[in-house]
């Protein structure tokens, strides 16, 4: 039975957004929402770390936000 | 330009005593009342602090008053155009103003002091025409300069001030040769903006910050042991038309004044550069200044 | 964990730390030309240039494993805009591991030689065979570096060690980053290069080989290289979003040495074992985009989205949410999380062979990580902000638990006498950690 996947769906989305790149944006004055702690996309790096060392090992998929090996004997 | 061997301060200093055991020397530097307060019975070791303060105050604002014709942001202007090689000092603080601008995402910026030409801030309500703003917004931008340290290249028309950093730039420097030479608490004052190493033997340092608009009585008190405090405000340079209030802190990248801006923020840090930087930065902040302080996690008062 | 180029405005949580290296630059240069030199510019102390992130967490897997593993993560920005970042993690795992096996109705015994020493064991009827000496210590370093080229370019470089006694690796990553549009679109490539040296006790099974007859090689290695290729782009005033694309590709043993597979009769009965066999090269694709959204003063949510599609047959979905609450005026905040995961099964994915079929294998594997499953994480965190040390403007504890449960999808059509065993079980685990910021 296979899967229809919705990764593609996805996909299809993300590629036209980011073609739109040059009109988005705000001014330099305008960054304050984003300053905040938990909107950077590095926010609490330790618990992504330690998550994605425990997925690394009990799933077939890593990576994605980073680099995908996995560096340790787990999987 | 080092030390202080061989020159003496502009006016003769003498030792005062202050309540609670504090000797004081004052003197006059940057355009405002200085004084160096030691927590020790040594008239002779507070009158050689009280030098070595006033020596190096005066030097920094002789060397980079943009009101003196033999500073060297005089010489900066007079070579506009061309480029020129600067002194290590004036290096470094180019390189921090330069740092800053970057962090502050152009908010702050050491060539804005061109937009006086528009503003006079006296009391009156004569808001400037936007065209005359918009002619001088173009030679304002540090970007808009060439800077490899140690050359710099000047556009005509462009003017760099170091007013925005040098009073807290003095106190630092000061407070690191006293630092080296005594061990004895002490206070360095440069018109507000203050730096301590040790309190005095049971207490903290107090220190009273002025309330804009009301009289000298009604002052707040703050307790220092060590560190830093500097102070930005609007309280006397305003202009006031049809019932709104121009305060004298500009946006760089706009030309005008920041719309509502606290009257007075004091921040405290570890040396002076750094809290009158996040100072002026909340003030440049406007209405968002107090989030903007507690965003960086410092201690500040707002006014 | 790799440094991610970020905005480098005063309003990112490490500025005030960038402008007190700014300043020290400043006041250090000035110390340095003057006579009396020697006095450290401002107050601090050695130490107080570093952040520091710390953590332990605690993994149990129902009955089975159980790891606990402490992380330090230092990081300093200097005057400059360069960043360090030093990490060590430690990681011990004990308990029992599943070997592959199929359960049956009889009693099996193996010979494991997983964890330090070479030990027997059996599984009792109707139990799903595990090794229940598996023990595995496990330290790895690591260390990062950023430097901004320019204004708007930034290079990162990064390594990482980890070394276990039946495995050992070292990575290497480069990446660069070009920031336009004023600093709204950022564009990031980036390479990395693994290299995994295996030693497992005993030697490494030759492949495919029959499990009693124990054919061992020595040491075996593994090769990976990958490249990633992401756009973060500034949406909205509130709303922060990136795209990566990227691939890898391992060359090797890809073997895991320990796992065996179920050679089962027509009746169901387990007539004998066999190593498992894995194709020597393994080419994975995957597209990721995560959205950061800050709805209000008090909340934002995090959704991220991931496709991986590998040359095994293997496609996974994942999705993961992160909902964040900031109370008492930023003082603490709690963090809900949920992630749902999908991955179809690899082709050479069977958790077992028939013994009339042996013949004709080529490529299997019972490792239930290669197989159809689904899998769902509910977590909560709660942090809370604490005076700093020293002269830092403060420091951060939180808590953390996830339960993390696996769910089986596919299941081969097995003989009539294996029916009534449990042959999918799952999998259910809980984390909790504890962490420290400052």
């Amino acid at each position: 039975m296979r899967l229809k996947s919705p990764g593609f769906l996805f996909l299809l989305f993300g590629a036209p957004i980011m073609s739109g790149c040059a009109s988005l944006g705000v001014q330099p004055w305008q960054r304050d929402v984003l300053a905040r702690e938990e909107m950077r996309l590095d926010a609490n790096p330790l618990d992504a770390a330690i998550d994605d060392h425990l997925y690394f090992s009990k799933e077939a998929s890593s990576g994605g936000r980073s680099f995908a090996g996995g560096g340790c004997g787990c999987n | 330009m080092t030390g202080s061997a061989g020159n003496a301060p502009d006016e003769a200093l003498e030792v005062q005593a202050r309540g609670g055991n504090l000797l004081a020397v004052c003197f006059t530097a940057m355009a405002s009342p200085c004084e160096v307060l030691s927590s020790s019975a040594d008239h002779a070791a507070a009158l050689e602090m009280g030098t070595l303060a006033a020596l190096e105050a005066q030097r920094i604002e002789k060397k980079f008053s943009r009101y003196r014709g033999d500073s060297v942001t005089a010489w900066i202007h007079e070579n506009r155009g061309t480029r020129i090689e600067v002194d290590e000092e004036t290096s470094s603080l180019i390189d921090f103003a330069s740092r800053c601008f970057e962090l502050s995402d152009g908010l702050f910026d050491i060539t804005s002091g061109v937009l006086r030409h528009a503003w006079k801030f006296d009391g009156s309500d004569r808001v400037p025409e936007p065209d005359a703003i918009g002619n001088l917004l173009p030679l304002v931008g540090f970007d808009k300069l060439e800077w490899r340290s140690p050359h710099l290249l000047l556009p005509s028309g462009m003017e760099l001030d170091f007013g925005g950093i040098g009073k807290e730039y003095a106190v630092d420097r000061a407070y690191d040769l006293l630092a080296a030479a005594h061990a004895a608490p002490f206070l360095i004052n440069l018109g507000g903006d203050l730096r301590a190493n040790r309190p005095p033997s049971q207490s903290p340092w107090q220190v009273g910050i002025e309330r804009p608009d009301t009289d000298r009585e009604a002052r707040m008190i703050l307790d220092l042991e060590h560190g830093a405090l500097a102070t930005s405000g609007d309280s006397r340079r305003y202009l006031l038309k049809d019932g709104v209030r121009y305060g004298h802190i500009l946006d760089p990248r706009t030309g005008w004044p920041v719309p509502d801006a606290p009257r007075s923020v004091t921040v405290a840090a570890s040396s002076c550069t750094e809290a009158g930087l996040l100072s002026t930065l909340a003030l440049l902040n406007g209405a968002r200044a107090r989030e903007f302080l507690e965003e960086q996690g410092v201690r500040f008062w707002l006014l | 964990m790799q440094l991610k180029p970020g905005p480098r405005s005063l309003k990112a949580a490490n500025a005030r730390r960038q402008l007190m290296a700014a300043s020290c630059a400043l006041l250090g240069a000035a110390a340095a030309r003057g006579q009396q030199s020697g006095t450290a510019p401002a107050d601090s102390g050695l130490l107080e240039d570093w952040s520091v992130d710390s953590a332990l967490a605690y993994y149990h897997e129902n009955g089975r494993i159980r790891a606990i593993e402490p992380v330090v993560d230092v990081s300093k920005v200097t005057a400059d805009g360069q960043a360090l970042n030093f990490n060590a993690t430690f990681d011990s795992l004990s308990g029992s591991s599943p070997n592959g096996a199929l359960t049956s109705h009889s009693a099996q015994s193996f010979t494991s030689p997983s964890g330090k020493a070479v030990h027997d064991y059996t599984t009792a009827p109707g139990q799903l065979p595990v090794d229940p000496f598996y023990q595995d210590d496990r330290i790895a370093v690591g260390a990062n570096w950023s430097l901004p080229v320019s204004r708007v370019d930034q290079l990162s470089a990064g390594a990482k060690l980890s070394d276990e006694h039946d495995f050992f690796s070292v990575t290497v990553n480069a990446s660069i980053a070009h920031d336009f549009n004023e600093k709204n679109t950022t564009l990031s490539f980036g390479v990395s290069n693994e290299y995994d040296r295996l030693s497992p006790i005993g030697g490494a099974p030759v492949a495919g080989s029959n499990y009693a007859l124990s054919e061992k090689t020595g040491g075996k290695t593994k090769d990976g290289v990958g490249a990633l290729l992401g756009v973060t782009q500034v949406m909205t005033r509130n709303w922060l979003s990136e795209f990566n694309i990227s691939v890898d590709r391992f060359k090797g043993y890809l073997n895991d040495p320990y796992k065996i597979t179920s050679i089962i009769d027509n009746a169901g009965n387990t007539t004998g074992y066999e190593f498992e066999s894995r194709p020597d090269q393994r080419t994975r694709k995957s597209a990721y985009w995560e959205n950061r959204v800050g709805w209000s003063e008090q909340f934002s949510t995090a959704l991220s989205l991931r496709y991986m599609s590998d040359d095994w047959g293997i496609r996974s979905d994942t999705a993961q949410l992160h909902l964040h609450w900031s109370l008492s005026n930023r003082e603490r905040y709690i963090e809900p999380t949920f992630r749902w995961y999908r991955q179809t099964a690899a082709d050479f994915y069977t958790p077992f062979i028939l013994s009339t079929q042996q013949a004709a294998t080529g490529y299997e594997s019972a490792d239930s990580r290669l197989g159809a499953f689904h899998a769902l994480t509910y977590g909560l965190k709660y942090a809370q902000k604490l005076p700093g040390l020293g002269s830092r403007a403060e420091s951060e504890f939180s808590v953390r638990a996830e339960y993390y449960q696996q769910t089986f999808d596919e299941r081969m059509a097995v003989p009539a006498g294996l029916s009534g065993l449990d042959l999918y079980p799952g999998l259910k685990a809980v984390m909790v950690q504890v962490g420290w910021r400052f």
